[in-house]
Formats: C-alpha cells, structure tokens, sequence
C-alpha cells in the first residue's frame, strides 16, 4: 500500500501516531539486542576486557529489572537506570562504570539510527496534509533519548513534545495504559487518529480496542533472530542481514537470497581469504577445491583470477568418503565390510554390485531384496573380486588425481569443509604412498569436531570457524548443523561415484539424485548464486553492508553459522524443508530430510524415546531446524521445548565460547 | 623472539593437537623446541613431520632424549637449546587460543620489566579414550592478579605453565628449573621469578588447560590428576628443604608456606561452604516457585504429569 493509499484509507484523521523502533527508526544492525553487541565491542575497545560479555549482562539485566518492576507494579515499564542498576549488581560496576554504559548505550543507538523509508515517506505526506504527527513508544529510554535517534535518523523536527514513551507515562502499549495517555495528548477523538506499528497487539489490539485505526508494517522484523545471541562476534552477519532487510523493504523477501549472501557467502568469502592468505605466507604445490563443498569457493576464485587479482590457478577435485575409502581397501573383513552397508538398508544384488564396482555371485536373484547382514555375507563371499574392482578404482582415482596435479612433489592444499577430517587423511595416505612421500596435502577446514584429534596425525588440518579445542557443547551444535551446512554449500552436481578410466581422461563420474536435482533448482541454486556474488564483493571489500573478508574472523563466521544454524528464523526452516540427504554409500534412493518430520502422534509420544529421537536428530538432520518446526505445532511444541530443556546447549540460545 | 618448549612423552595425538594450537598463533615469531623425553622417536617424528607441512618453515626442532628424564629436566634441555627473548612451557596436552602469544608479546610492551605475563585460564575437562579426545567441561581456572604475588604462590602453585610467557633474561637472575624435582618444579620455578619483576596478569581467557578425566586411558592422565600423591609428597619435603631459609618478614620460608597454604585452605572451605549454602538457598526457592507455579496453572501441571508417566508408543 502506497503512502498515499495508507493516508488516504483514513481520511477523517488529524492525528497520525508512529510507533518508533522498527516503524519510524531502524538500526543499522539486523535485530535491536545488536546494538549492546556494538556497545560492547566500543567499550572492550576504549576500557579494556573488563567489559568482555556486557552485551549479553545487558539483556539479562533487563530481564531481571522487568521481574522486579513486575512485583511492586506489573503495568509500568522499567528505565534504563534500573537496568543500569541491575548490570552493576551482575558485573560489579561501580557508579561510574554504570554511567559510563549508559552513556555508551545512548550514544551507540543514536549512532545506528536511521530512518525507515516508508514511515518516513507516510510522515512527511501527513505533514504536508497538515495531520499532526506523535511518536509512541514502549521503551526504557527517556524522550530526549528518543528525540536524539529521531534526530540523528533525518526526523529534525522532533522535540520531546512529539514523543511519549512507555517509561514515562506508567504503562505501556502492549497493556492499553499509554494508549489512554496518547489520546490525552492528542486531545481529540480516537476516531481522528491513525496509528501505525509493527506489533499486532501493542500496536493494533490495544489502539483498536479504543477505536483508534491502525496500519500494521513488519517488514522491519523480517531480519529478527533470537534476541538472546549478542556476543560482538554476531556482528558481520548482523550488518549484512541489515543491509538485506533494507534492501528487499520494497520486494518480497527472498530468503535464498538472504541465506546466500549472509551466512553461506561468509562461508565462501572465509574459505578464499584464508588460501589467499595460505599462498602469501608460502609457497604450495597446487590448492585444490574439494567437490561438493569447494564449488562455490572454486568460482569464486577463479572470478577473482578472471578480474584480474594475482592468484595461482586452483584445481577443482572431486573426491568422496566412499570413493577414497574404496580406493584405499586392501582387505575385505567382516570387521570393515560394514562401511559398504548401512545397519538398516535394504539391497539388492544388482545395486550391490553397482556399489562395490564388480560383479557377484550369490544364490540370490539380482532384483531380489536382502537385509545388511545379508548382503554383508556376499560381499565377504566375493572378497576377492571386491578387493581387484577396489584396486583398479585405486589406479583410476590415482589417474585423475595425477591429472588434477595432487601428485606433482610438494605441499598441496585441499579446501573443503571438513568435520573430521577422516577422508582427507584417508587420501593423503593414499597420495603419500604413490609418491613416495614427494606429495604432501593440508586441509583447510571450514570446522572441525573431537573426531578430528587423531587425524591430525595423518594429514596437517586447520579449522577455521571451529576447531575439536572448543567446548563439548560447541562440538554438538556443531554436529547438529553439519547437514545444513552440507545441503547450504553445495554444487549443481552430484557426488562422485567412480572415475573413467585412462581413454576418458579418468573423468569423474557424478551421480545426479531426483532429491538433491529438485532443491538445486528450487533453491541452493539461487543460494549459491547469491553467496559467488557475495563472497566476491567481501573479498574485495565491496559489500554493501560495508563487512569486508577481515570481518569475518573464525569466531565471526562461527556467530554466523550458529545464528543461522542455531536460530533460524521460520522462513528458512520452511524453505530449507524440501531438502533431502542422499548418504549412502552408492547415492541411490531418496535420501532423508534435512528438516525431520515431527512425529506423527505428537499427544502420545513417549518420554522415554527422546534421548533416541535427539540422536537420531542430531545425527542424520539438521537438529534445531527440523526441532523449530516441532515448535511451530500447538502438539508437537513440547517435543522442542523438552529436548532444549534436556539438552540446555542445543536451545536456540547460544553465547560466545568465551561465556559459554 | 618467542621460544616454546613441549615436553611430550607418547602422546602423538595429544602432541599433534598441541602442536597446533601453536601453529594457529596469530603470532609468527616462534620456534618451537619439542623434547621427546624418552619416547618412541618416530611417533614423534611422523607428527612433527605432518605437522611441518602446515607451518611450512623450519621453526620446529625436537630433542630426542635418549631416556626419560624429570619434566623440569626436560625443560632446561630445551630452554638450552633455543634463543629468544620470551619463553613459554607449552606442555604436549594443552593448548592456546590463536591470540596468546600475540597479546602476551604485546603485554610485555609495557611492562618490560616483568618476569611473566599471564592470562586466563579455561580448564577443559576431557576424556581420552580409544585414541580420541572428547571434551566434557569447561570452566573458568580462578586466576587474579591477587593470585599472583609472591605471599599467595608460597602457599602452593596457582597457574599451570600454559598460562604464561617467561621473560628470557629470568633464567639468567634466578637459574632455571630445578631438575632434581619429579613434580612442582614449575611452582619452585614460579616462586624464584616473581621476586625478579613480578607478574602481570591480563584477564582474558586464552590458554586452555587441559584435564583428563579419572576415566581417561592412563598413559594420557596429567601428572596432578595421575599423582595426587606425588605433589603432596613433593610439596612436603620443598617445605622441609626451605625451613632454614629466612624470609624478610622473619619467618622461615617452609613456616610461611604452610602458613599460607593453611590459609588459602580454610579460606577456601569458607568460599565452599557459602557456595553449599547458597545454592541450598537456590534450590529451595526453586522448589517454592515451583509450587507457586503449580498451584497458579494447574491444567499446566496435570499435562507435564500426564506427559511423563504416558505409556510407550510409537514414533
């Protein structure tokens, strides 16, 4: 609606009311807890680390000044001295430290304001028509505070006359009490105003009980995650999810676009600085872009190359868990014959046999269904003939990756996203071993979890965002966005199979899957297109948002993959439940969801099953997504709430390592 | 300008990762010597010769010692065997944040004349089992600047190695470890530098050390969760040893520590003691509240009964 059409709609009005955050007055950070994360990051930097983890007091403390206000009078809104009060109780502030926060709270939100261009617009049209203009808030800062941001965000006309906030007047919007004072100060009927918000019940409920007409905008929210996250490390994706929400204020928005050029062009922009940074150090033999989780970082560089920035050509390397392992058996035991088939698959002979690259005997039909067991026995059967296919995979794999110059003496480097490292080092024993030595590989990861500790022994790794050092409950949150981050940073190919042999190049061959084809095209496609262009303009230090590629440092790129990870806002849970992991070995068959259903009888869904839902959560889906859309059901909500409440470090809340 | 020793003793695993934590230092200008005290030489070696290929310089040497000697030994054979302005004891299970040295360096800046500076301390509990490490807690080691001063040290160890960065020219003033000691020979050590500039202590968090939990496979337990017994042995007999030097407040220095410690422990078991307290207070408040709550929203209540003793079903 045009701002004509908003005013228009409402004729009869002399009075046109604005709510202030978020309506009249953003910020430049993409959620209002943001800010203490900016005044947090100014007061470490001009006083010292004895204000490490004040952001995260500073909502806790108002938390508590709401509790205790609520006791003596549950209709009145707190000040910021009482919050300021209460954080000196929690941090040991002296009186001078607590006007010192205040004073840097208050010049920090002043400092981030600005305006939103369509209650701007609505303002300035009612203006013009001579319709007088209140702000109301529900707030802990005083008017002048108020009228200093409205300032600062372009509104110079406003003086505390024009403002009336919560803190003030002993009620808020929310409740109905400042909505009796808004009329004392309109002083005309509430016929004759127009209010407009982003709050349904403060800012529409509660005008409308008193007659008042009510246009409701929110827009603004759209960037909103949990409010409790607000270490300083969020901040690179904060200002760019900031930067998305103004950006797409007049369309609709575009959540693949918003997951590409936040949290996964972050990703891409850390893997590129971190080779660049790699090769200004020292020299290496060849970089290598790993297949599937290096594509998007691959393009990216080979953009840069193409616009000119000096930088070595990098290889594109296809590899896979299952391939790499394949190549590297000598010996087929009942021991290690599991790694070719899950505990509870269902195969056939014919799939058995495209799967282990042979053909096999067996007293079963090639369509006929078998169990894991069984179809374990068969292979241990034809043991001879899986361990030959097994070596002439070896011979291929080696072909390509002489070909992708792996085997070329010196130091490699191989970029992927990692986890634990185990395939990397299974494939620099495999290339050690082929050249005696003479062929080196390092891994840059993008994280690492506990797993990885004996593979440091194999292969040299490096975690960027996270590394098996961190806490337990960092190791969990991350395992429980490992499937994101793999369906996020992907290609518009399959894993690999098998390679060609010498008269093809020893060409990759992909497995194309009707699960992964269909969310590339509906979705990660769109993703990764955003998240190119994105890392390209970090790196090169042209995003609009104003990060550039030093923003995101390993604990910045760990807050964004937490945040979105960690607290995905509904529109991504939604758009990120077509998705579907084909992880079998041979990638064949649907695969499962990346968002896991709830259970289908909610009511009558037993306590006791919970530990083995939460693993099997957290193991095979994206753990908090697939328990945010539990939460969105009136049955299924006290499935998310019980396993948060079980699990504390798997709630949507998380806080920096430091504190954590 | 920064030598780091690790002294390390068949722990590969341990050893790879703490070799990392120094590879991922911020920080460029170190050399780490690692003394293998009396281990298998080429686990070592094929650890260090990964480890090689990310740092891709030659800033890391290793002492073979051809059999075990005492850990304080193991530090002066590599503390002798490098050159550098500051020395850290980096010990093969721990580990820093990718800032340490960069801040510790940056620290001395302004207080040249410091025998040390310390940061924070994470103690991460862990397990290690089957070759790996699982990592159980974190918490924060209680270090402060009070902690520090020559009156607390003498009345037993506050910080573990991995929490500082040694002023070389120390070891010329007061000597360097003592190797007669199987145990405590950081804390003797801590005692005689703190008399030669003092420590400055810089609070944010950046060494982590690491504990193996009672579960642990053996051979990778730390030496003070492996031999309680040892360090209290150890702790007596420095104390005899001192009762004939004299302290400038009269005092013997073996009177002073027992003083000390004896302090430290009844202060200690206050802290503990209001900590039990307080939280007994905590949990019968929660306790009231909860009834409060049940008593407020009793359809709530029912529901999370009913909820909890629902018979199985499916999923």
């Amino acid at each position: 609606m045009s701002t004509a059409q908003v005013l228009n709609a409402h004729s009869g009005i002399t009075v046109l009311t604005v709510d202030f955050f978020d309506t009249m007055v953003t910020r430049t950070v993409a959620q209002p807890t943001h800010v203490f994360a900016v005044m947090e990051q100014l007061l470490v930097q001009k006083h010292g680390s004895r204000w490490a983890g004040v952001a995260y007091e500073r909502v806790q403390a108002e938390h508590r000044a709401r509790v205790a206000a609520a006791h003596t009078d549950a209709l009145r809104d707190i000040t910021i001295e009482e919050i300021a009060v209460e954080l000196a109780v929690a941090m040991g502030l002296s009186a001078t430290e607590q006007s010192t926060v205040i004073s840097e709270e208050k010049s920090t939100e002043i400092s981030l304001a600005k305006a939103v261009p369509a209650a701007a617009a609505i303002i300035a049209e009612a203006q013009t028509r001579g319709i007088r203009v209140l702000i109301v808030s529900d707030n802990y800062m005083p008017a002048s505070h108020l009228v200093s941001m409205a300032r600062a965000a372009g509104y110079s006309w406003v003086t505390p006359e024009h403002v009336i906030v919560s803190c003030e007047h002993g009620g808020f919007k929310h409740n109905g009490v400042l909505w009796k004072k808004v009329l004392e100060v309109a002083g005309v009927p509430a016929a004759q105003i127009l209010h407009i918000g982003d709050d349904q019940e403060a800012d529409n409920v509660q005008p409308s009980k008193l007659g008042i007409a009510t246009h409701i905008d929110t827009r603004m929210r759209l960037s909103h995650r949990d409010m409790h996250n607000t270490s300083p490390d969020v901040l690179p994706l904060s200002r760019i999810e900031a930067t998305q929400r103004d950006s797409m204020y007049e369309s609709e928005w575009n959540v693949a676009h918003a997951l590409g050029d936040g949290l996964v062009g972050m990703v891409v922009a850390a893997q590129v600085a971190d080779v660049m940074n790699v090769v200004k150090q020292r020299e290496v033999a060849g970089i290598h872009f790993a297949a599937r989780d290096g594509w998007l970082a691959h393009q990216a560089w080979n953009k840069l190359r193409e616009s000119g920035v000096a930088l070595p050509l990098a290889s594109y390397t296809a590899f896979s868990r299952s391939v790499i392992w394949r190549a590297s058996l000598t010996e087929l035991t009942p021991d290690n014959v599991g790694r070719f088939i899950g505990e509870d698959e269902v195969l056939t002979i014919a799939r058995l046999e495209r799967r282990v690259g042979c053909a096999l005997s067996s007293l079963y039909r090639p369509d006929e269904e078998i169990d894991a067991q069984s179809a374990r026995a068969v292979l241990l059967e034809n043991d001879k003939q899986v361990v030959a296919a097994s070596q002439q995979l070896r011979q291929r794999v080696l072909g390509y990756f002489e070909l992708q110059g792996l085997l070329k003496p010196g130091h490699h480097i191989v970029v992927d996203l990692g986890w634990t490292g185990s395939t990397i080092a299974d494939m620099a024993d495999l290339i050690t071993e082929a050249t005696n030595g003479a062929s080196t590989l390092e891994a840059r990861l993008t994280g690492m979890y506990w797993d990885a500790t004996p593979n440091r022994m194999r292969v040299s790794m490096h975690g960027y965002a996270m590394t098996e050092f961190e806490s337990l409950d960092n190791n969990l949150r991350l395992l429980g966005v490992i499937k994101l981050m793999e369906a996020l940073v992907t290609a518009p190919h399959g894993s690999v199979v098998d390679f060609a042999d010498a008269s093809q190049n020893f060409q990759p061959i992909f497995v194309e899957t009707a699960p992964e084809l269909f969310a590339y095209e509906k979705l990660m496609g769109r993703v990764g297109e955003a998240a190119i262009a994105s890392a390209l303009a970090l790196v090169q230090g042209t995003h609009a948002s104003g990060v550039t590629a030093k923003d995101i440092t390993p604990t910045a790129l760990w807050a964004a993959i937490l945040q979105v990870g960690q607290s995905p806002r509904r529109d991504e849970v939604e758009a990120l439940s077509i998705v579907r992991h084909v992880t079998s070995i041979d990638h064949e068959g649907d695969g499962t969801p990346l968002v896991a259903s709830p259970p289908s009888s909610p009511k009558s869904f037993p306590q006791g099953q919970l530990p083995d839902l939460y693993n099997t959560l957290i193991h095979g889906h994206w753990l908090q997504g697939s328990l945010r859309s539990c939460s969105y059901g009136d049955d299924t909500r006290w499935i998310a709430d019980e396993i948060g409440h079980r699990w504390p470090f798997m709630k949507s809340q998380w806080v920096s390592s430091q504190l954590a | 300008m920064v030598a780091i020793v690790m002294r390390t003793y068949e722990r590969p695993v341990l050893l790879a990762r703490a070799i990392a934590s120094v590879q991922n230092q911020t920080f460029s200008d170190w050399e780490l010597i690692i003394v293998n005290n009396g281990g298998n030489p080429a686990g070592v070696e094929s650890v260090v010769s990964v480890a090689r290929n990310t740092s891709g310089t030659s800033a890391i040497t290793v002492l073979h010692l051809p059999e075990r000697v005492g850990m304080e030994e193991a530090s002066n054979q590599g503390l002798r065997a490098s050159t550098s302005q500051y020395f850290a004891i980096h010990d093969d299970d721990d580990s820093w944040r990718p800032t340490f040295l960069a801040t510790a360096v940056q620290t001395f800046s302004s207080h040249s004349n410091a025998a040390a500076v310390l940061t924070g301390v994470t103690r991460v509990h862990e397990t290690f089992k089957g070759g790996k490490v699982w990592p159980e807690k974190h918490e924060n080691f209680p270090l402060a600047d009070s902690r520090l001063t020559y009156g607390r040290l003498i009345g037993g160890n506050t910080f573990p190695p991995i929490a500082a960065l040694f002023r070389r020219s120390v070891l010329d003033a007061v000597g360097y470890f003592d190797s007669s000691l199987p145990v405590l020979g950081d804390w003797e050590f801590n005692l005689r530098a703190v008399r030669d500039g003092g420590f400055v202590f810089v609070s944010e968090r950046l060494a982590n050390y690491h504990t193996r939990t009672p579960e642990s496979d053996r051979a990778a337990g730390n030496s003070i969760t492996v031999g309680e017994d040892l360090h209290l042995r150890v702790k007596k007999e420095l104390q005899e040893r001192w009762e004939s030097e004299m302290e400038p407040n009269g005092k013997s220095k073996g009177s002073f520590s027992r003083e000390v410690e004896a302090e430290v422990a009844a202060a200690e078991a206050k802290l503990q003691a209001e900590i039990v307290a307080a939280a007994r207070a905590q949990s019968q408040g929660r306790t009231i509240r909860r009834i409060a709550r049940a008593v407020r929203h009793p359809k709530r209540t029912v529901r999370a009964v009913v909820r909890r003793v629902r018979p199985t079903a499916k999923w």
